[in-house]
């Protein structure tokens, strides 16, 4: 869906990324996460052509982006960005309808589209009218997604979408990010700098450092022991082993025999993290899952 | 009601004027010469507005088309010398504008015109640089990536957003160039300034007044014109 080949980028003497190589499949959920400066808005523009790469090739739906009009490019892509960038003149629906009205789309299919994305964000209808002066943190940045979904684009970037507000809003915009990319299959290209959120997230991390893809690949396998040292301190913390136990399904580790009586029950779908602590809290080294037994051994083999 | 001081000095200024208002004013400085008469300052009051309200016209529009031009990435380079130029072009006094001209254009209403032009240019364009320069980086970043073409994210974004602050510039042009359209009185355009250059030449200080507070009076009406009008556009 989105390749990177061999990508440099440079601003003035400073070169912001580096070889970048790399690709997006198609529904994939691809969180980038690296510090402050490691080029993750930078890889990010690259996609819908608000940088320009200075050396190697961006392609998007199997096209070089140099040889598409950019205007067009970016009204086929969505865009979200921590400060949302709302136009204060307009009213929240004409905010939501700024891409379907520049591709033309009549009245009724704009009012029905805009109506349809104020539910799928939980937006009151009662705010269509409102300007965004007159909007929370939360409600405009549920605004901002609606508007870079209103084209029903197959691809979404978000740069840093949840930065700019409290954490229990950022926890149901997550949540509410999840849901859309699983109802809908697109393509989310996702930056932050939030280890938890890529984690909680990316189905594919690409862990930047000084303008290099220093990781890339699903969540577990860059915890595991023998990835990257810096991904794994950035991603896994202090407790590696036990992040990685988090993001891996105990269900793959139950065995088709009954367990043993008076066994605790773990839920079928837990993670190996969940079955730790259960055992843990109860002392208990065999659960049982699913209609099978879950063995201590069994889950430290993940290991 | 915001226009409301502007159009009380309006009023005064006309009463103070108006024949009967400069003779009693006359009498109280000890001058007793003759007043213009109402009719003959009304024609002037009108040739001045038709006269300012095109040098103002086209100093706003000058000063809106640099001030894009100069926001605009191609532009960005001549922003330096549009700004000294329209400094220079206002700080030098209308009057040495019309007399550098008369050479030029002859007498009558071309000097005096070139002269609103230049005058009135500088408040547009510095008022126009500064309200695009202003508009919310973060809008202009989103119409940019949301596919907005240049053309409209300048249409649609920018220039609503800079709207008002521009306003204050061509409330500025248009006050300035009424105010000066008096000096085109030297080069024979038939202005308010004609009974102040005619009380001048006479030694008769009826006419000054009446030719300064009759200019004055336009000016003060001009500006709650544009206030009046641009509360109506906002509603
Ligand atoms: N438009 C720009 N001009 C000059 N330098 C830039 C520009 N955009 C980014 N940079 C530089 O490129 C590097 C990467 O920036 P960025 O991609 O924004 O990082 P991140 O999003 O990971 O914080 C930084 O050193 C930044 O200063
Ligand atoms: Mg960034």
């Amino acid at each position: 869906m989105i390749a990177f080949e061999n990508v440099h980028v440079r601003f003035g003497t400073a070169e912001a990324l580096s070889g970048i190589t790399m690709m997006i499949e198609a529904g994939e959920l691809c969180a980038l996460v690296g510090p402050s400066g490691s080029g993750k808005t930078t890889l990010l523009r690259l996609v819908n052509r608000l940088v320009a790469p200075s050396r190697g090739r961006v392609f998007v739906r199997g096209e070089d982006v140099a040889r598409l009009d950019p205007a067009k490019l970016r009204q086929s892509i969505g865009y979200a960005m921590q400060s949302v960038g709302l136009f204060p003149h307009r009213t929240v629906a004409e905010n939501i309808a700024t891409v379907p009205r520049l591709r033309g789309w009549n009245a009724p299919r704009i009012a029905a589209r805009t109506a349809e994305l104020m539910a799928l964000l939980h937006l009151d209808r009662s705010l269509a009218g409102r300007l965004p002066r007159a909007l929370s943190g939360g409600q405009a940045q549920r605004v901002g997604l609606a508007r870079a979904l209103a084209a029903d684009p197959d691809i979404l970037l978000m740069d840093e979408p949840f930065g700019a507000v409290d954490p229990i809003t950022r926890r149901e915009l997550r949540t509410e990010l999840r849901r859309i990319h699983q109802a809908t299959g697109k393509t989310i290209v996702l930056v932050t700098h939030d280890p938890d959120e890529a984690l909680e997230l990316g189905t594919q991390l690409v862990v930047l450092r000084g303008g290099r893809v220093v990781a890339a690949g699903p969540a577990a396998s860059l915890i595991a022991p023998g990835a990257d040292a810096f991904a794994r301190q950035l991603l896994g913390g202090t407790q590696p082993g036990l992040r990685r136990f988090a993001l891996l399904p105990a269900a793959a580790s139950v065995v088709p025999e009954a367990p043993p009586q008076g066994a605790p029950e773990l839920p079928a779908e837990a993670s190996l993290a969940d079955a730790l602590s259960l055992m843990a809290e109860s002392g208990a080294t065999v659960l049982a899952c699913a209609g099978g037994s879950l063995h201590a051994e069994a889950v430290l083999r993940q290991a | 009601m915001r226009a409301l001081p502007q159009l009380l000095l309006a009023l005064l200024l006309t009463l103070v004027a108006s024949p009967q208002g400069a003779v009693l004013l006359g009498q109280a400085i000890g001058e007793t010469a003759a007043p213009f008469p109402a009719e003959r300052l009304l024609s002037l009051a009108l040739a001045h507005s038709g006269l300012a309200l095109a040098g103002a016209g086209a100093a706003s529009m000058l000063g809106i088309v640099l001030g894009i031009a100069v926001t605009r990435p191609v532009g960005r380079g001549l922003r330096p010398m549009v700004d000294a130029i329209a400094a220079i072009s206002q700080a030098v006094p209308p009057v040495v504008v019309v007399a550098l001209s008369v050479p030029a254009f002859g007498f009558g209403l071309w000097p005096t015109a070139l002269a609103l032009l230049l005058y009135g240019m500088m408040p547009v364009l510095r008022a126009t640089t500064g309200a695009l320069e202003a508009v919310s980086p973060d809008a202009r970043a989103a119409a940019e990536a949301m596919g907005l073409p240049p053309r409209d994210v300048l249409l649609e974004v920018e220039l609503p957003l800079a709207w008002p602050v521009m306003q204050d510039g061509l409330r500025v042009a248009l006050v300035l160039s009424v105010a000066t359209a008096a000096v085109g009185a030297l080069a024979g355009a038939s202005t308010l300034g004609t009974p102040i250059v005619l009380g001048l030449q006479n030694q008769n200080a009826v006419l000054i007044v009446q030719g300064a507070a009759a200019t004055a009076a336009l000016a003060f009406l001009a500006e709650a014109l544009l206030l009046l009008g641009g509360s109506v556009a906002r509603r």
